[in-house]
């Protein structure tokens, strides 16, 4: 293999790290930012307006909404993570199991079910 | 943006964003319903040329990245319109009492909102559609976003009929 080729691999491997533990610390993050109410900020639709970190809803303003804040959260920790797990040395990337990208959405799923269960009611 | 309502009603504006959401969402489900196909069962080569076999006879890396570009785009337009739905459509159901048709749409949101973050990884490994250790990760990985794709269009689907266009 080439000097060329092995740095391309390289390369690509770091990307594919940052990848796989991107997408799968986005989606623990998500559901913790979820169901522990962290959203990077609040917007009220009614107003048009943006609060940092969480404000509930005010009186005559309708309601709040933290699923863009959540987002956010999610993504700036995430790449943070990702980041990292690029920069750690090739013998410790190659241990990361690619199975986690399908079974972390899988595992997370009743999570969100039961972080859900005020919904779920029977009338 | 105002400058459009000057030509069309805010209940137009509003629908017509719905409009592109959905056919977006349509466009996306034929794709990665082809491309899950495509892994889960993959055309045998010799096979009887119908209707199922062409089906399943695409070409996944080749359906990667408009799904990606597919799903980002949808997604914007959703995340537009639910400023909208949070207030005109959510409150009036709430007060209807059709709690689990909102935690269904609660759960379309959360898992879409994963499926997003998932989609760099996914990307990553249709790209590298050449190598081996992939295959498994690749193949499940698209299966459970196709899954998740399936669940938020016939739940959006539903609750349009609830309370769609509009409102």
């Amino acid at each position: 293999m080439s000097a060329a080729s092995d740095t391309k691999a390289q390369t690509s491997s770091r990307i594919g790290t940052f990848s796989l533990v991107f997408g799968v610390s986005f989606a623990i993050l998500y559901v913790v930012c979820d169901m522990g109410a962290f959203p990077m900020f609040t917007y009220h639709p009614g107003p048009d307006r943006f609060d940092m970190g969480f404000t509930p809803p005010r009186r005559d303003e309708g309601p709040a909404m933290y699923w863009y804040g959540w987002i956010a959260n999610s993504a700036v920790g995430a790449s943070a993570l990702g980041v990292l797990a690029a920069l750690l040395p090739e013998k410790i990337r190659i241990r990361i199991p690619l199975a986690l990208a399908w079974i972390a959405p899988v595992v997370l799923l009743p999570v969100l079910i039961y972080s859900l269960k005020f919904y779920w009611r029977w009338e | 943006m105002d400058f459009i309502l000057d030509y069309i009603s805010v209940n137009t504006f509003w629908t017509i964003l719905a409009i592109v959401h959905a056919l977006l969402a349509v466009a996306l489900l034929g794709a990665i319903t082809h491309q899950a196909a495509a892994v889960l069962a993959p055309a045998r080569a010799g096979a009887a040329e119908g209707f199922v076999t062409h089906f399943r006879a695409v070409s996944g890396p080749r359906y990667a990245g408009a799904i990606c570009v597919l799903w980002v785009l949808t997604f914007i337009f959703g995340a537009w319109i639910y400023t909208r739905y949070r207030v005109h459509v959510r409150l009036p159901i709430e007060q209807e009492g059709l709690f689990k048709t909102l935690g269904a749409f609660e759960l379309k949101e959360h898992l879409t909102t994963i499926g997003l973050g998932l989609l760099p990884v996914y990307w990553y490994l249709w790209k590298n559609v050449r190598n081996a250790a992939y295959t498994s990760a690749r193949k499940w990985l698209t299966v459970v976003l196709a899954a998740i794709c399936w669940y938020a269009f016939l739940t959006g689907h539903v609750l349009n009929n609830v309370r769609g266009f509009g409102s």
